[in-house]
């Protein structure tokens, strides 16, 4: 963790310091380790990277199928049998019949990371035989975006504010108790995650201008030199591969058009009067051409019937269903949706401490750009000194990809039933701010700490204390998001009561029947051999694998309906009451066998059907 | 956090170096906050939850003291499962876990964790409080509790009631009494209500004993009862108690309620040949309340006709009515 006491973030105009120092070697030894030093933030971020995604496949299997994994098992099923005929009959899998056939599963979404699920699955599990258990295969992409999301978080903050502030903003975005859910799932919302922040991180890598790309017009005083041609060609590959994941992709714009306008509007408007040509920043180009190219290529789907396709897609997203999600005790079930949503769920699921550093963090940075805004605007006479160090290429960008998303869910017509997932692709700007937050916090603690401790003033008590530092802050945060596993949804921070205090206030505590799979020890031990369950709202995909995999006893028979069960499961949501309830018609009782609880709220009540009544 | 030159100002700048110390010390803090999350999530996940002990040992100190006629309620209403899971099947029943409302029973016991408390008892005198565990069993007397002569959902049976469909040229159709299996339920929510074993069957709907998710999410046992298109729904229940009034309550499914229309479904009583009283249930007005009196029939018994009418299409509309 290197210090950036009392100096203006790094940026990628000016990466961090310790990244472009050059060592001299030696000999072979020495020129390793000059290596290792050199490359000491990508070798940092692959370490918790790396770590990460070893803890999720550690907890993989504790944690059972929700509705949206079984249904893309069964998609990615399908896709795998399509590349297994390209890598025996490539002719035959061109065929529109072949595709047509195998690619209608889940059309409603992009087909990358169901792709990338198939072929993990086909080389991981099938061929390699690496993971024992197909659903581990299959979330197994969705872990490693989770990985690429904490390294290019780690990154990107490292390279916009210090070395500190990036191990702060990783930590800060692997202790998210939801994150740490999502990220196991086989699932598109940490993949978009990911992918939106490389995104971004691309756009800015390219827009700051790579000493080693050539720049090309655009430049200005105070401006970021933009983008060559390599960075420009990488973006619109990268944004194509965004929209590949998620249709959350297609926001991106809202961020990288105001955010060119802002930076280079006046120098595109003094060229454009000087030349009467309007020189377009190269990265959007290259997004509004090469991103729908990738997008169109990755997606067989999309290569007959493309244009009733691509509406049929844009339909089901514009039109989609509202589900039914409780908040503070309502279940909404329809626009307009309560625009408090958004703030109350980050601030009750969003460790407090990870807030408060984001606070600090988004308050310097925008008080930054009002500064930057007002040096602008005024008039040349009473103008203050200028910035130290113009900063708005990135700060504008790290605050718009941070906005646009949530600012989404303050509008009435949006569906909320996803909970935060929906507005994930925020969460690692948040987490780089709360770094940023974090290297303010020790800045001002540092002197203090220096002037009482005389060895703090040495490199290695100093990381120290930093370090003791760091846990003081994320040590909670951790245990909180360990705990929380595998409830996950379940989990509200301990400001707001933490579970319990969750149920107090009538936020929602699941969705998705994912909490199935944790009555494996009940049914282990109370359920007579071949024994039915009524499954409630696990989906039948999801069932069929944790029955396949022996996550609940194989013999174990699931039905439809409370009639035709022996035992009957309510996972515990305000709109799941009516399936409480008709279970009390069928079997005359109220009174649940079992309830299986985290921190001593019910989160799934299984029934037995008593013994015929004389 | 200064990434600007400032000028300085000589007299401003005693103060603002002290502004300056105090925002250092508050902004070096921040980071401790997370230690405060820290303790609070161990005393949350630890000395906070409550032991499968306790709700035990409050089983055994409300049934020491418990009589049939007494309430028993759990607090906050998302601890209901964990109530009903430890009290069991004799103390946590039906009848008092999907109660129409609170006004028959002369007792209750509210237990009770974090604090929590019932707002149906919200009027009733406190007799006592007990604490065991982390479980308070309060103790409340009803300040003017109603006792119930006749229950009509208990009367649903085809040996103490009839059902039939009567047109609108008077002519009646007997439903028949079915037994057999429940029908409905699925893995996709919403459901709509279970339709009960054992039923009349009326066309395509039926009238029968099931428990009504109401809009209000709480659980309520009544007669569902589906109002036939182009005529009557008549409902004859013999050898009913009279007393000074009829009480009951209508709702609909919460998925219906939950959008208000205008549509209406109407329930009239009638017995001894005269009308009782008519009560009009209005989509999206939740579970509500009805009460007729009647003084001049108190201590008669004879057989007490519910007559419904309405849209076809509520088919999960329920009633209750008991007298008293």
């Amino acid at each position: 963790m290197s210090d950036a006491t009392e100096k203006e973030p790094a940026s990628a105009e000016r990466p961090a310091e310790a990244e472009t120092k050059k060592e001299p070697t030696k000999d072979e030894g020495e020129g390793l380790r000059a290596w290792g030093r050199k490359n000491l933030d990508p070798l940092i971020a692959l370490g918790l990277a790396g770590g990460y995604v070893a803890a999720l496949l550690a907890t993989a299997r504790s944690l059972g199928f929700s509705r949206d994994e079984g249904f893309y098992f069964s998609a990615s099923s399908e896709y795998k049998r399509w590349f297994v005929l390209l890598l025996s009959n490539p002719s035959r899998a061109f065929e529109r019949s072949a595709i047509d056939a195998i690619w209608q599963a889940n059309h409603e979404h992009p087909s990358l990371m169901k792709s990338l699920f198939a072929l993990s699955h086909l080389f991981l599990h099938d061929r390699f035989k690496v993971f024992q258990d197909a659903s581990t295969a299959f979330r197994f992409p969705g872990m490693l975006s989770m990985g690429l999301a904490i390294w290019l978080t780690y990154m990107f903050a490292t390279r916009a504010y210090s070395r500190l502030a990036g191990v702060v903003a990783a930590l800060a975005l692997m202790t998210m108790p939801n994150v740490f859910y999502h990220a196991h799932l086989a699932c598109f919302d940490v993949p978009i995650m990911a992918m939106w922040t490389a995104c971004v991180y691309a756009y800015w890598r390219a827009e700051a201008g790579d000493a080693k790309a050539p720049g090309i017009a655009l430049e200005g005083p105070g401006m970021a030199r933009p983008a060559g041609l390599n960075g420009a060609v990488l973006v619109g590959l990268v944004y194509g591969l965004t929209l590949e994941t998620k249709h959350n992709a297609w926001m991106l714009p809202a961020v990288f058009v105001p955010h060119a306008l802002l930076v280079h509007g006046r120098a595109m408007a003094k060229s454009a009067g000087r030349s009467g040509r309007l020189p377009v920043p190269a990265s959007l180009v290259a997004m509004a051409t090469i991103g729908p190219a990738v997008f169109l290529a990755l997606w067989p789907w999309l290569w007959n019937d493309t244009l009733p396709r691509i509406q049929e897609y844009v339909n089901f997203h514009v039109h989609h269903d509202y589900y039914n999600i409780e908040f503070l005790g309502r279940t909404y079930f329809g626009p307009p949706s309560p625009k408090s949503y958004m703030p109350v769920m980050i601030a009750a699921t969003v460790p407090t401490v990870t807030l408060l550093l984001f606070a600090v963090g988004a308050f310097d940075r925008v008080r930054a750009i009002v500064r930057r805004a007002r040096h602008a605007w005024l008039p040349p006479k009473e103008k203050s000194p200028a910035p130290a160090g113009d900063r708005l290429h990135t700060d504008a960008l790290v605050l718009l990809a941070l906005v646009v998303p949530l600012s989404v869910f303050l509008l009435p017509r949006t569906p909320i039933f996803g909970g935060t997932k929906h507005w994930i692709t925020a969460y690692p700007f948040l987490a780089m701010l709360a770094g940023r937050g974090f290297q303010l916090a020790w800045d001002a603690l540092a002197p203090v700490l220096a002037a009482r401790f005389a060895a703090l003033r040495e490199a290695t008590p100093r990381l120290l204390a930093q370090a003791a530092l760091v846990t003081a802050a994320f040590l909670g945060p951790a245990l909180v998001t360990a705990h929380s596993h595998p409830f996950g949804l379940s989990a509200y921070v301990p400001f707001f009561g933490g579970t319990a205090g969750g149920a107090d206030l009538g936020l929602n505590r699941q969705f998705w029947g994912f909490t199935t799979q944790s009555l494996a020890p009940y049914f282990a031990e109370h359920a007579p051999p071949g024994a039915t369950v009524y499954i409630m709202d696990t989906a039948w995909p999801s069932w069929a694998r944790m029955i396949e995999e022996k996550r609940l006893r194989p013999d174990l028979r699931g039905v439809g309906s409370p009639a035709e069960a022996l035992f009957s499961i309510v996972h515990h949501e305000q709109h799941i009451n009516e399936v409480d309830y008709n279970i009390w018609t069928e079997y005359g009782t109220a009174a649940p066998d079992h309830v299986l609880d985290h921190d001593g709220v019910p989160i799934v009540s299984v029934y037995r059907r008593p013994p015929r009544r004389p | 956090m200064s990434d600007v030159g400032e000028r300085t100002d000589p007299e401003e700048a005693a103060p603002r170096a002290s502004r300056r110390v105090r925002a250092s010390a508050l902004l070096a803090v921040v980071p401790l906050v997370g230690l405060v999350e820290l303790g609070l999530h161990l005393k949350q996940t630890t000395s906070d939850v409550v032991p499968d002990s306790d709700w035990t040992a409050a089983r055994d100190a409300v049934k020491a003291e418990l009589r049939p006629e007494d309430l028993v309620v759990f607090a906050p209403f998302w601890a209901d499962p964990l109530g009903r899971r430890f009290f069991g099947d004799e103390i946590a029943t039906l009848a008092r876990s999907a109660r129409p409302d609170a006004t028959r029973f002369p007792r209750a016991f509210e237990v009770s964790i974090r604090g929590a408390h019932t707002e149906e008892l919200a009027g009733w005198k406190k007799v006592s409080e007990k604490q065991v565990g982390k479980v308070t069993i309060t103790q409340l007397e009803n300040p003017s509790p109603s006792k119930v002569l006749t229950d009509l959902v208990t009367l649903v049976r085809p040996e103490t009631m009839t059902v039939s469909r009567v047109d609108a040229n008077g002519a009646s159709t007997p439903c028949s009494f079915q037994r057999g299996a429940s029908a409905g339920g699925s893995t996709v929510v919403p459901q709509g209500t279970l339709t009960p074993a054992d039923k009349f069957v009326c066309g395509s709907g039926h009238v029968g004993v099931a428990v009504l998710h109401a809009l209000d999410h709480h659980p309520h046992l009544c007669i569902f009862a589906t109002p036939q298109p182009g005529g009557v729904l008549r409902l004859a229940f013999k050898g009913v108690t009279f007393g000074e009034s009829l009480h009951g309550h209508s709702g609909i499914q919460w998925l219906t309620e939950r959008t208000p229309t205008a549509e209406r479904v109407e329930l009239a009583f009638s017995a001894f040949d005269r009308p009782l009283g008519e009560h009009s249930h209005k989509v999206g007005v939740g579970w509500v309340g009805y009460e007729f009196p009647t003084p001049e029939l108190a201590g008669k018994k004879g057989d007490l006709v519910a007559e419904i009418s309405g849209p076809a299409g509520q088919r999960y509309y329920c009633f209750e009515a008991d007298t008293r």
